[in-house]
């Protein structure tokens, strides 16, 4: 395997089915060795770009680029991809050896060197005690590894990962979830990844591209994406809670929010306008009394959520749900009004009706 | 619940099933118990249990002037070409349509169990002048033609269900592990459809090796099979039963022996479990 191999690049991709385009041009550069996650709701195209980097997908118009090489019209067996399927698609009727090395067999391996391959892939993952079963006899989690397995066997330039975790418990998620980081790293194998689960693209990417309605909205790493998410809705998307999105007017270097008061942003507003006023949970603090009244929002207390190290408190504010994250053990009380303060900087600015960033 | 409160339900359940049994059953063992029974026997009433067991008739079918062995001959010749033949199509058949989206899907699939509805009666003359145009009246092209025509949708249309069972994705795996097209049939698809083809063999078999109306218009003296060969045992004068009833077991016997050979492939389950969360889509 050659470790400069694996960039791939997608150039201008529309796929329509019939009358619906569920790609409206895709533009993408992956860079050879990325773990590179492409993120969104479900029916937003992520899949689709899978398949078509697969080749499982034909595309209407673009092209799909792999080490400069246009593999547009190229068959799947031809593109040195190998893809984990959400469901893993082993073959039943073979044997965990038998599934873990077929890849190899079908193209003539010898069976000396497909027995090696085949014990140092399910040594990797941990499945050499399986060999001999079948795919019916393991659990979800042993099948996932098969599936990986089979995948990483045969040395590919390229790893598709349709969302592979989503048919795991949640422990065995999170444990997978860190293998698979390592295991990508060991093997430096260009990977891309589907996910609706933003807390799983985080984790894993090295960059993650979040699709909205068949476009790509924004391609970042995940503390630029968490930092400075382009559009008010890869804001909503992103963290655990997601981003408060409110309307407010944006007028100097505050923003007004109706029937809650005003807070100072740290951009001054060219002239004024509506806008999505986006604030972090975590970027909420609750302001004792005496705090300047023109600084802080008023909210009511709906709800607070103990989560133990943390909590969240369901507000609102000016008619508008608000969730904020606290650590602070304080005191509080269900329908008591409290004001609510942030730092300049934390408050995102977004076009009210396109979405856009502002700030 | 105790073992003795489940024994009688036990015993009526077995009961019912051996009285289910036996319904079905005595034909068979009525025609077993005559092929042994001297024609006086045969023919007494009301009819004798206990009587002399012979193996005459078995002889006179096997090897006495009326035998029957070259038509058993016959009806191999043209059920093993029918089934082969059947096969052969009716795979690809069932697996494009299972798979392919091509206009006219839905109504290719409805006129393929469409052909089954027609009363075969009402086919023999078209069949017959058919035949008589190109030559093949009393041959085995002839005949192996004509069961193609019925056997052929039914097996496309009981194999369309096995084929749609297997996952999409499990193809599109083996289309990425480079198995190509024909290797992902061949080595992924085919392997889990085993029970159903064995199924479908077993039935085309069957239907074809006991088909009688076709054969005995369409066949002739050159090409007569079993079946025809034993409805000779009826006659005007009169119904020679045992030898009629030695033919039908002699008859029976490749039939028994398909199914058992095939009943090992039929192992339902092999794909239970293969994929997540099932695998229609």
């Amino acid at each position: 395997m050659n470790a400069a191999s694996g960039a791939v690049s997608l150039r201008g991709v529309v796929k329509r089915h019939g009358a619906t385009t569920v790609l409206h041009g895709v533009d993408l550069d992956i860079a050879a060795g990325e773990f590179f996650v492409l993120l969104g709701p479900s029916g937003s195209g992520k899949t689709t770009t899978l398949r078509v980097l697969a080749g499982l997908e034909s595309v209407s118009a673009g092209q799909v680029l792999m080490d400069g090489v246009d593999v547009t019209q190229a068959e799947p067996g031809e593109r040195d991809v190998a893809m984990v399927f959400q469901s893993y698609a082993l073959y039943p009727h073979m044997t965990v050896a038998q599934n873990v090395g077929f890849p190899l067999r079908m193209v003539g391996t010898p069976a000396a060197r497909v027995e090696a391959a085949v014990a140092d892939a399910a040594r990797k993952v941990g499945i050499d005690h399986l060999l001999a079963r079948r795919p019916g006899q393991l659990s979800g989690g042993q099948q996932q590894r098969v599936a990986l397995a089979r995948a990483i066997v045969r040395q590919p330039r390229l790893f598709l990962l349709d969302e592979p975790l989503s048919n795991l418990d949640a422990k065995l998620r999170l444990d997978t979830r860190l293998e698979l980081k390592k295991l990508q790293r060991a093997l430096g194998v260009t990977t891309v990844y589907v996910t609706h689960d933003q807390e799983e693209a985080m984790t894993l990417a090295d960059r993650v591209a979040v699709f909205m309605d068949g476009r790509i909205v924004q391609v970042a790493a995940p503390r630029a994406l968490f930092g400075r998410p382009a559009t008010a809705s890869v804001a909503g998307f992103i963290g655990t809670p997601p981003m408060n999105l409110l309307p407010a007017v944006w007028r100097g270097a505050t923003v007004v929010v109706d029937g809650a008061g005003s807070a100072a942003v740290a951009a001054a507003a060219p002239a004024e306008r509506p806008v999505t006023l986006g604030l972090r949970p975590g970027d909420l603090r609750l302001l004792a009394d005496e705090a300047s009244a023109d600084r802080a929002l008023t909210a009511r207390v709906e709800l607070v959520e103990e989560l133990g190290d943390s909590r969240i408190v369901d507000l609102t504010v000016g008619g508008h749900s608000v969730k904020l994250r606290s650590d602070t053990a304080g005191e509080l009380h269900e329908g008591a009004t409290v004001r609510l303060g942030f730092e300049p900087a934390a408050a995102h600015l977004f076009d009210r009706e396109r979405g856009g960033r502002l700030n | 619940m105790t073992a003795r409160r489940r024994l009688p339900r036990e015993l009526a359940l077995y009961a019912l099933a051996g009285l289910m049994l036996s319904v079905w059953a005595f034909p068979v063992l009525w025609a077993l118990l005559t092929s042994f029974k001297s024609e006086r026997d045969v023919l007494a009433y009301p009819p004798v249990w206990w009587f002399t067991p012979t193996l005459a008739h078995y002889r006179e079918v096997l090897t006495g002037p009326s035998s029957i062995v070259p038509n058993l001959l016959s009806s191999l010749i043209v059920t093993v070409a029918t089934t082969a033949l059947t096969l052969l199509f009716a795979v690809p058949a069932a697996y494009a349509l299972a798979r392919l989206r091509y206009p006219g899907r839905r109504a290719s699939g409805f006129y393929v169990l469409a052909t089954q509805m027609l009363p075969p009666v009402g086919l023999i003359i078209p069949y017959y002048l058919a035949l008589q145009r190109i030559g093949a009246l009393d041959s085995y092209f002839g005949l192996v033609l004509i069961y193609l025509t019925f056997s052929l949708p039914f097996a496309i249309w009981l194999l369309v269900t096995y084929f749609e069972d297997v996952p999409l994705e499990m193809e599109e795996a083996a289309l990425l592990d480079r198995a190509g097209r024909w290797g992902a049939l061949w080595h992924v698809v085919l392997p889990q459809v085993r029970g159903g083809i064995a199924v479908t063999t077993v039935f085309v078999f069957l239907n074809a090796w006991n088909e009688f109306l076709f054969a005995v218009v369409l066949g002739g003296n050159r090409v007569r099979p079993v079946t025809v060969a034993m409805f000779n045992f009826i006659s005007v004068e009169q119904t020679q039963w045992a030898k009629l009833a030695a033919g039908a077991m002699v008859a029976m016997a490749p039939v028994i022996l398909i199914g058992l050979l095939a009943q090992r492939h039929i192992v339902k389950g092999l794909t239970v479990g293969a994929v997540k969360g099932g695998g229609r889509r």
